[in-house]
């Protein structure tokens, strides 16, 4: 019972969010929609979708999927995810736990970032019934794969994976002035 | 005596589950028949729409999706179908997998159908699809206007 009581509070660390939710407006769907989203004045939506592609292309993406019907596009692109900061964490972490030794266990070895796949979703539509005004949103997310490492006398295998959204303003206002360019139109904000 | 007795008893029960084991469980006739409980989640999962165009109530599907955060990861026009998945923030290790069909009805209606999993378990949360077709509303209101 005591263990109980005691290991609770750090179950609870862990949040599961119920799905109900997960379906549900949040306050931060409006921003994200602000930033994932422009409008531009064009009736052709056919060229609006390709000239994304080409502006993916440009970023280095590889266009895996395409609908031209419901004007939607996925790309992705892989590239190394090695950062400096994490491999100097690494080793300072590494000579901090060198006294372990002494009491007969291996340093701490923590695992770091190695691949990552980049991938947009990129959908277009208009958003007025005579079609003169087409909405381009675009999402950017990531799925990083780990090295391997070791805590204690327990190994961490290489090729743990993770996935978060990129939610950088920066990365989708590059996105868009690169398509504005491409489609020689002044693209609006919501 | 009694240990005897015990000892049959033992056997008896072995030679029964050896019996029972041998025997292939027979599938019971009604396997893929509907049940009640199938019928209430695909009413649970289904709304019908007043939109004549399928492709505008397909995008429309695609807008509610992308404004609840998921990522778009197959549609296919000429069935209807898009397919999207999301995580459950702020933990990215749980999984939320949503198919949806748009069919057209003989009335001009468009039937709408949503199927969703949590981490490869299907959603049977009424509430879940109630918030999917509140959002879905909205979105194909602004779609049509």
């Amino acid at each position: 019972m005591a263990c109980l009581a005691i290991a609770s509070p750090f179950i609870g660390c862990v949040a599961h969010t119920q799905p109900d939710e997960l379906f549900e407006l949040k306050p931060e769907s409006a921003a994200n929609r602000a930033m994932q989203t422009r409008l531009f004045e064009t009736k052709d939506g056919a060229e609006l979708l390709s000239a994304s592609a080409a502006v993916l292309q440009d970023l280095g993406f590889q266009v895996e999927e395409s609908v031209r019907e419901v004007g939607f596009l996925r790309a992705t692109k892989e590239r190394s995810a090695r950062e400096y900061g994490q491999d100097i964490t690494r080793f300072v972490v590494f000579l901090l736990s060198t006294p372990l030794i002494l009491v007969q266990q291996p340093p701490i070895l923590m695992p770091v970032d190695l691949h990552q796949k980049i991938a947009a979703t990129l959908v277009t539509r208009p958003v007025n019934p005579e079609t003169t005004r087409q909405e381009v949103r675009v999402v950017f997310y990531r799925v990083v794969w780990q090295g391997g490492g070791s805590s204690g006398q327990q190994g961490i295998p290489p090729g743990e994976q993770r996935m978060e959204m990129l939610r950088d303003a920066v990365m989708y206002q590059t996105f868009f002035a690169k398509l504005s360019k491409a489609v020689f139109l002044e693209p609006f904000a919501l | 005596m009694m240990k005897l007795e015990n000892v049959g008893g033992i056997l008896a029960v072995v030679v029964l589950v050896l019996i029972q084991g041998c025997a292939a469980p027979q599938p019971s006739p009604d396997l893929l028949a509907p049940t009640d409980a199938q019928m209430k989640i695909r009413s649970l999962q289904t709304r019908s729409f007043d939109i004549k165009d399928r492709q505008l109530a397909m995008r429309g599907v695609i807008a509610a999706l992308q404004d609840l955060g998921f990522i778009i990861e197959r549609a296919n026009e000429s069935l209807g179908l898009v397919t999207a998945a999301r995580f459950a923030e702020p933990n990215f290790y749980d999984v939320v997998g949503v198919t949806v069909t748009v069919r057209s009805e003989t009335d001009g209606r468009m039937m709408i159908r949503a199927n969703a999993i949590y981490n490869n378990k299907p959603i049977e949360d009424p509430k879940v699809y109630q918030n999917f077709f509140a959002t879905l509303e909205r979105s194909l209101f602004v779609t049509k206007n």
